[in-house]
């Protein structure tokens, strides 16, 4: 039997009839306001219909709820991420532990255990805007975006449960210039580098405070990421597309590129590479509001290898572009994109040329605008705030939305299935 | 100050034998008499000795309320009552009382006949614990006596599960037994009223973990049950008559009718009767949308799901069948085991929890070969899943519970207090309330401030209005003045007045009296005199008069004076005041101890 056909509906023809619910739904409650259970029972229609649907298009997928939403996820461990809450006064900083389940590779079907697990958690009086794990240690750092001063954090070890401050790192400036940005990496005296705008971006050594290295360019563009990319190598991406790679042992000015020439309005722009041991091997993505996006080599970050316009609708022009995320796949050629519409989307950046041409994502997650329309004030889906890929399941993504759902899937390789071909990703 | 104790009982903190006694208002109270079912020995049962070493527990415990009927939260009942001896009430609702005994029967069997146990209760037992128990209706306000009262809440969880409310005066505490926050496909949600006790008691099981989502778990479910039948499998769930077989065939129904699947599915027969029969009388435990349906059409009916009879389990091609009981221990379930369980695409899914010594135990702990009797070995290479669709708040429904019940004190019990350390925090924090976590045979003690009420007279009132003065300010304290009284076990304040008229009481008047020496070489008439000149200069603003009949009055306080019989020098002066004047009284002693200034005329 083929693997495909398991009724008589395909799987578009699902995808339609449950928007076409969703529509009526929209339609009756122009109509009739917000009341009776008909219209309930439709949102529970709509959400089996995803369900089922999923069934076909996820290996995993679990949808979990937090008491209030994270913009962050961070990895700690190869089986633990933090999260924390934003609101403008108290919140939580949370270290979870992934189910079992996610992790059992022989007799999985026995492993029932799909919870998450508060292993340790704390409270912060800000809000956590940027949080980075110091691998090698149990210890991090966040920003709450009100200063460029970043708290540090001991996230605590078997015998407590408590996520404690433990201090704090001053910024090289002291109004607020928006998120500062966090990159720490592998080192035996922990240090990170830190800055809200290209101009103070510097690297501090969290026991002494001291600073080890500044940054020095001509202009203070706000950043959007910042990260290693080698031993010492560091890329900070600024929201005006611009790239600054420099190398924290010396004090040689930073290769700076602009961002690709593009038609029309584009600002902002946000970047992400990856990390490896020499910069060959490091790849660089840039993406713009107007959804186009250019992927690079680090050796020369300005030489475009091949663009994209992506199938972003940015339906949040007018809100903030804070919860945009980009990302590149740990282990296959794609990126990772969310925030500018309401789904995940994932891109296939293989196929691409050095000519601009349009791209449909390969897989959309669409689970939290879905889920969302459950809760009351259902006419406004959950925007996705975060998401971050597995570091080793090549198609597992962790992403959270507004609404504080955050969902675990494993989307299905619809060419692998369809065509198990020899040197298939 | 009156104090709530609230002792877990039991060995470490572990899960899994929930039994919790409360002492509140000078009553005792059991909640909850579960069995642990990882032990085989002494350590099942709760630590009945630390209520008494010697013997029965009746005279120790007002009453026994069970929550609803795991194993886990029942199991030791009949132990407790017939073997350690307890004759007092057992309270649970009408679902409760209906399937416990049919679990503990079930659970009897396994332990005594399969594995051969003694000095485990008996059926006889079972039946005769079950006579001492009382039904109770959500809502209902139970009068256990005279001044003991329980209240039943819907806690969602299972069918008939309910969080209790506990009263004496106005003392309370809740304890919520296992319950769930989110709705699922044929249960409600948990529900309790700002009830405010002052201690909210909750399982921390599930204090720590975030849910993956019910639809996911379902469809994971799906999933399994699809792919085995796509494969041309047989697919066998095991369950227990009432509960998740229930939530398992609607979500089934609902699939099959979705996808246009035409495989069979089949039900055990004598389940579909018992199940509805169950459903029928307990409609009202169910949620909104089953029991809208119900009036339509009985939910439990099903289009695709059919009587299953015992010469269907050889029919070729795929199949789909739930079958009783639930740990493939005997009957039917365990027939059509052994029949599916050699080939590779058949499928076992064990939706629930299995007791030691059963198959459905061995199975999930990975045995592949099983030893059936007649020394016969069965290979198992079917598919075996487990999957877990119990509805436990986690993490945020018990914030969510909290803030529904707002209590005065937070109760976790079954924790590991060290890792809980951040949710105490949160607790405490979130609501400004303290939040305990005592651990097994550990007494958490709660002190409370009950409010007594007392009514005042209008009399008094009146007269504290006529008293003048600005109207009393609602949030400032005023200080009145009456009369306590007790009568007909009510407190009452009124003016003394009508408290003496009320008790039939006589009025007395309290004075006290004191003679001074003086030595004073003036008349008697004179010295009385020289008082008065002398007390109108040291006490100013007070009424000071001298009167005709030969007394000086301060206030209530009234002055004689005599001469000593033996010398006319020495004057004795007669000192006698009220009780409400014993300060000026005392003061006016003590000065005019000190004799007269030789200045007065």
């Amino acid at each position: 039997m083929k693997r495909d056909d398991w009724s008589g509906v395909s799987g578009e023809d699902r995808v339609s009839q449950s928007e076409a619910r969703w529509e009526k739904l929209k339609h009756n409650r122009l109509r009739c306001g917000i009341d009776g259970e008909m219209e309930e029972a439709n949102v529970e229609d709509i959400l089996d219909d995803w369900f089922i649907e999923s069934l076909k298009t996820y290996k995993d997928l679990h949808v979990y709820q937090l008491e209030h939403p994270t913009q962050v996820i961070e990895w700690t461990s190869g089986k633990t991420v933090c999260v924390a809450g934003y609101g403008s006064s108290k919140n939580e900083v949370l270290e979870l532990r992934l189910p079992l389940k996610l992790f059992a590779n022989e007799n999985k079907g026995l492993c029932a255990e799909r919870d998450f697990k508060v292993v340790h958690g704390g409270f912060a009086d800000g809000p956590v805007r940027c949080l980075r794990h110091v691998p090698g240690t149990r210890c991090i750092v966040t920003s709450d975006g009100l200063s460029s001063n970043l708290q540090v954090w001991d996230l605590g070890g078997d015998d407590s449960d408590v996520i404690r401050r433990t201090g704090s790192v001053k910024g090289r400036t002291t109004a607020s210039e928006g998120v500062s940005r966090i990159a720490a990496r592998p080192s035996s005296r922990p240090h990170i580098l830190h800055g809200a705008l290209s101009g103070d971006i510097q690297l501090t050594e969290l026991t002494s405070g001291k600073t080890l290295y500044k940054l020095e360019t001509d202009s203070a563009d706000p950043l959007s990421s910042l990260q290693f990319v080698g031993d010492s190598v560091f890329l900070a991406g600024c929201r005006n597309g611009n790239i600054y790679v420099a190398d924290t042992r010396t004090s040689s000015a930073p290769q700076l590129s602009p961002p690709p020439a593009s038609s029309g309005e584009s600002e902002p722009w946000w970047t992400d590479a990856s990390a490896g041991p020499d910069p060959s091997s490091c790849r660089v993505i840039r993406l713009s509001l107007s959804g186009e996006a250019a992927v690079s080599d680090l050796r020369n970050p300005g030489a475009i290898v091949s663009r994209a316009r992506l199938d972003v609708q940015t339906h949040c022009r007018c809100s903030s572009t804070d919860d945009v995320g980009l990302s590149l796949a740990p282990a296959l050629d794609c990126i990772a994109v969310s925030g500018l519409g309401r789904a995940v989307q994932i891109y296939d950046t293989s196929v691409w040329r050095p000519e601009p041409q349009d791209a449909l994502p390969l897989f959309e997650h669409r689970g939290h605008e879905v889920s969302s329309r459950q809760s009351d004030e259902g006419s406004v889906p959950a925007l996705v705030t975060s998401h971050v890929w597995h570091p080793d399941r090549p198609r597992t993504l962790l992403s959270a939305a507004a609404d504080g759902s955050v969902h675990v899937w494993d989307w299905v390789d619809r060419s692998a299935a369809d065509a198990p071909a020899p040197g298939a990703k | 100050m009156p104090e709530i104790n609230v002792t877990p009982l039991g060995a470490g903190q572990d899960v899994g034998r929930s039994c919790i006694l409360v002492s509140i208002g000078g009553k005792n109270i059991m909640l909850d008499c579960g069995m642990h079912m990882g032990y085989n020995d002494d350590r099942r049962f709760p630590d009945f000795s630390y209520i008494t070493q010697n013997g029965r527990l009746t005279e120790f415990l007002d009453c026994v309320i069970i929550s609803h009927f795991h194993l886990d939260h029942c199991g030791a009942l009949p132990y407790m009552s017939e073997m350690v001896g307890y004759d007092g009430p057992i309270y649970m609702t009408h679902p409760t009382k209906a399937i416990c005994p049919i679990l503990l029967e079930d659970f009897r069997k396994i332990t005594v006949d399969k594995k051969g146990e003694t000095n485990f209760f008996t059926s006889q037992m079972i039946k005769d614990c079950m006579k001492k128990v009382v039904p109770l209706n959500l809502h209902q306000t139970v009068q256990v006596d005279d001044e003991l009262e329980i209240k039943a809440y819907y806690a969602g969880h299972v069918l008939g599960a309910a969080m209790v409310q506990i009263k004496v005066g106005s003392e309370s505490v809740v304890y919520t037994g296992d319950y769930n926050m989110t709705p699922d496909r044929h249960l409600g949600a948990a529900w309790i009223d700002k009830c405010r006790p002052d201690i909210l008691i909750s399982e921390s099981t599930y204090a720590t973990t975030i849910r993956d989502s019910k639809r996911c778990r379902e469809r994971d479910f799906l999933k399994k049950v699809h792919e085995s039948i796509e494969r041309g499998g047989k697919v066998l769930i095991p369950v227990f008559a009432l509960g998740r077989a229930q939530e398992l065939c609607i979500l089934l129904e609902t699939f099959w009718e979705r996808m246009n699947l035409k495989a069979p599915i089949y039900f055990s027969t004598g389940l579909t009767e018992k199940a509805n029969h169950y459903y029928k009388l307990f409609i009202t435990w169910t949620n909104q949308k089953i029991r809208k349906t119900f009036v339509q059409r009985n939910m439990f009916e099903f289009k695709h799901i059919k009587p299953f009879d015992r010469s269907y389990a050889d029919n070729p091609g795929p199949m789909v069948v739930f079958a009783t009981p639930g740990m493939l221990h005997a009957g039917q379930s365990l027939q059509i085991f052994k029949k599916w369980a050699g080939n590779e695409k058949n499928m076992v899914i064990m939706p629930g929890y299995c007791v030691q010594g059963t198959i459905g135990h061995k199975i999930l702990n990975g045995q592949r070969k099983l030893e059936m009797e007649g020394r016969a070995t069965l290979e198992v290479k079917l598919q075996v899943e487990y999957m877990s669709f119990s509805a436990h708040a986690d993490a945020k429904g018990i914030m969510q519970l909290i803030r529904m019940a707002e209590p005065r004190n937070m109760l976790l019990v079954h924790g590991e207090g060290a890792k809980m350390t951040f949710l105490k925090g949160k607790i405490e924090q979130e609501f400004s309330i303290d939040c305990y976590m005592p651990a097994n045979g550990e007494t958490a003690t709660v002190s409370t401030n009950p409010s007594v009420p007392v009514d005042i007279s209008l009399n008094l009132l009146k007269r504290e209005m006529a008293l003048g003065g600005p109207l009393p300010d609602p949030k400032k304290p005023r200080t009145m003045h009456g009369t306590l009284i007790m009568k007909e076990n009510s407190l009452k304040l009124v003016s003394s007045e009508q408290a003496l008229k009320e008790l039939g009481l006589n009025e007395h008047q309290l004075r006290f009296t004191c003679r001074v020496q003086l030595q004073d070489p003036h008349s008697d008439s004179d010295t009385l005199h020289r008082i008065y000149t002398h007390l109108k200069s040291v006490l100013k603003g007070y009424t000071i008069q001298h009167l005709p009949d030969g007394t000086v009055m301060v206030e209530s306080i009234v002055i004689k004076v005599s001469s000593s019989a033996d010398d006319a020098n020495t004057k004795v002066l007669l000192l006698s005041w009220s009780y409400q004047d014993e300060d000026l009284g005392s003061f006016l002693s003590t000065l005019l101890k000190k004799g007269l200034p030789s200045g007065l005329c």
